[in-house]
């Protein structure tokens, strides 16, 4: 199991007066090469739970095993290091830095790591290149279409040969051509032997056949249908 | 495509160089200004001189050295220092 | 080189050269903000270096004013001082030589120039055989002078003395005194003579209708300068109304009269002060949700909250240490070779006569550490705790649109 969650919780503000409880008693298995929906309405805690897979911050009980690392035991040092060479991310509207260029967006999160420049562009003009979009190295990222970004944000996620890749509502902004083609990516990426997660609640998503299993949260707690 | 940190290196080595070179001028200018120190000593000696000739808008500007604080304000009661160069070289309070 | 080793230089300048890019991204700020503190710095650095300069100048010069100089007081005024005093000092021992002076200011009506006139005999001063050394040309008027003078180069210029010789200055009585060129001051001495017209005794006695028997001040020169101390105080006890000046009395003014609490320096100070807080402020002022937006991608994308405070340091850095670089190149460049033009209305003010001011200051270590020290370390200082602030944007700001 690549990912494994058993009786978490996650309280924010806890023990203050604007205490929210996001999650309760999650238990959440998923294996490797497969790809998972969580679907749920918004405030759900899909996020929530996205964040915890993605190492972005433990939970505040029960335990959470990415990659074989138990969270809650992680300092959040540690935790950046696990995640940056484990997940993947792509965002609701990408979150692309617009006045960065589209090579450096996609090797943002090699910085850190001292990888050097030449190597950086390699390793940029690799995914570029499957993904068609080599013409587009140099352009700002602010400057180029939807579907292009959508491309770039997917690249960035894959540049440090990351095994999960995590996606929250990737679907939001684009129109069902763009949808098609992203969940279309997906399963080329699951095919390669990659871990997915989409938290998504529209239907192009959780209903794609490439889709092997979908979780449905409500209320931050998992509804089993 | 060089690396930023590689133009602002070049950038950074430009003024070094400039600084350099103003450096190097400065050595030559000073072994040029030793030169004169022997006659600018003997205009001293001879002529007693108190005072560098630079401001000579005024007699406490132009000696300030032989000069009381209380200079500025003799020409009448309630008189102010009103000469530009006032406020840069001060007569010295004893 | 070790892997890890290299890959943490390597890092390093990957976040050296996003923090680059950064600024460069933001160009027209990060220009704005480089050029004021520049100038800044360029004004602090000029003031320094041009009071440097002239202090250590006047430092090596002054070291052979007379030793002691006397004038008399009265009513809190100078006046002409009686030759008779110098009997009176005839008795103190350790005194050397007493030679009179006359000298005062010409105020040039139609040029609206002041010129320094000094009558002296000049044989009797130390050295003053040797005064031709200082001349470009011709030669020192002998005791018999007749109207002959020795003129600085400001005097030569105001009076468009090329090619004539001669010239008129007016005595008290509006008659007119003529006067002979007989030698010029090299210009190498411009500092200290170019507005000088030196005669001899009689001559100025004559100029400015001063009766026998009275001077303007007398130079006293002792045996041993050890004792210069003492025989003033001896000076001024036998002459109660009589202003002692000493040498050392007279070298100490020049390394207190350019202090940061004159006029001017005070408002070097304060531009200063008011430039640092509004860049401190604009640097306080908090993130916009862009640069909130860009942590937090950058968290997620695994950046950590050390990687974050190292790429703002380094931009405060880049910028404030080029500035200082910049201001203080242009500033040794405004004073060495523009002879620190802008400061032209405080040097001279209204000052007819210009010379040419040759600075040079001599920067030390220490001094252009200084700068650094009151410069970048308070602007770094204003960075790095807004920096602190902004690197805590927790990372998952960034999930959920």
């Amino acid at each position: 199991m690549l990912i494994e969650l058993s009786g978490v919780s996650k309280i924010y503000n806890q023990g203050r007066a604007n205490e929210v409880r996001a999650l309760s008693d999650i238990d959440l298995t998923v294996e490797q090469g497969s790809m998972v929906c969580l679907k749920g309405p918004s405030g759900s805690g899909k996020s929530t739970l996205l964040a915890i897979i993605g190492c972005i911050f433990p939970p505040t009980s029960g335990k959470a095993a990415i990659a074989e690392r138990q969270l809650a035991r992680l300092p959040d040092r540690f935790l950046t290091l696990h995640r940056r060479e484990t997940i993947g991310f792509i965002f609701q509207r990408f979150n692309i830095l617009p006045e960065l260029t589209v090579l450096e967006n996609i090797t943002l999160p090699l910085l850190p790591l001292g990888v050097p420049p030449k190597e950086r562009r390699q390793r940029a003009q690799e995914l570029l290149a499957r993904f068609a979009i080599s013409h587009r190295a140099q352009f700002p990222a602010g400057q180029i279409s939807g579907g292009e970004l959508q491309r770039v944000a997917i690249a960035r996620a894959l540049i440090n040969n990351q095994t999960i890749i995590l996606a929250d509502e990737p679907t939001a902004h684009l129109d069902t051509a763009l949808s098609r083609e992203f969940m279309e990516i997906m399963r080329q990426l699951k095919e390669a032997g990659k871990t997915i997660v989409i938290a998504s609640h529209d239907p192009l998503v959780f209903e794609h056949p490439a889709i092997d299993r979908t979780v449905t949260i409500q209320d931050g707690r998992i509804h089993v249908s | 495509m060089m690396r930023p940190a590689l133009v602002f290196a070049l950038l950074l080595c430009l003024l070094l160089v400039l600084d350099g070179a103003l450096f190097i001028d400065g050595l030559v200018r000073r072994k040029a200004e030793n030169a004169t120190l022997a006659q600018l000593a003997v205009a001293t000696s001879v002529l007693g001189l108190t005072d560098l000739a630079v401001a000579t808008e005024a007699r406490y500007t132009r000696h300030p050295a032989v000069s009381d604080p209380l200079a500025p304000f003799m020409d009448h009661p309630g008189a102010i220092e009103h000469f530009p160069t006032g406020a840069f070289w001060l007569p010295p309070s004893r | 080189m070790t892997a890890m080793a290299q890959s943490n230089l390597e890092k390093q300048l990957n976040i050296l050269d996003y923090a680059l890019s950064s600024l460069w991204r933001r160009r027209l700020k990060s220009l704005s903000v480089l050029l004021v503190f520049a100038a800044v710095i360029f004004l602090l650095a000029s003031f320094q270096m041009v009071t440097k300069a002239l202090s250590d100048k006047a430092k090596q010069v002054l070291v052979h004013t007379p030793e002691i100089t006397l004038q008399k007081m009265s009513v809190g005024r100078q006046e002409a001082i009686p030759l008779a005093y110098r009997d009176r000092l005839a008795g103190i021992f350790g005194i050397r030589r007493v030679v009179p002076r006359i000298w005062g200011y010409y105020f040039d009506e139609v040029r609206l120039a002041n010129y320094t006139v000094m009558g002296m005999a000049v044989e009797e001063m130390p050295e003053g055989g040797r005064l031709d050394t200082a001349l470009v040309g011709g030669k020192m008027p002998g005791p018999d002078g007749q109207g002959r003078v020795v003129i600085g180069q400001a005097i030569k210029k105001a009076m468009a003395l090329e090619g004539r010789t001669t010239f008129s200055l007016f005595r008290p009585d509006l008659s007119l005194k003529p006067f002979e060129v007989s030698g010029e001051f090299s210009s190498d001495t411009d500092i200290l003579t170019n507005d000088l017209i030196v005669m001899s005794l009689a001559d100025a006695r004559d100029l400015f209708a001063i009766p026998a028997g009275l001077v303007t001040d007398l130079c006293v020169y002792v045996a041993n300068p050890q004792e210069i101390g003492t025989i003033a105080k001896k000076i001024s006890e036998a002459l109660p109304s009589v202003r002692v000046l000493t040498r050392p009395q007279i070298q100490k003014t020049y390394q207190v009269v350019f202090g940061w609490r004159s006029g001017f320096g005070s408002i070097c100070l304060l531009t200063a002060l008011a430039a640092f807080v509004i860049l401190a402020w604009d640097k306080a002022s908090g993130l916009s949700p862009e640069e909130r937006r860009e942590i937090a991608i950058l968290k997620v994308l695994g950046w950590q909250t050390s990687d974050i405070l190292v790429v703002r340091f380094w931009e405060s850095v880049l910028v404030s240490g080029l500035a200082c670089m910049v201001g203080m190149t242009a500033a040794y460049i405004h004073v060495v070779y523009f002879s620190a033009s802008l400061f032209r209305p405080v040097l001279m003010g209204w000052s007819v006569l210009r010379p040419d001011l040759h600075l040079l200051p001599r920067l030390a270590a220490g001094d252009i550490l200084l700068t650094l020290a009151f410069t970048v370390i308070p602007y770094l200082a204003a960075t790095v705790i807004p920096a602190w602030r902004s690197a805590t944007v927790p990372a998952d700001s960034a999930l959920g649109g």
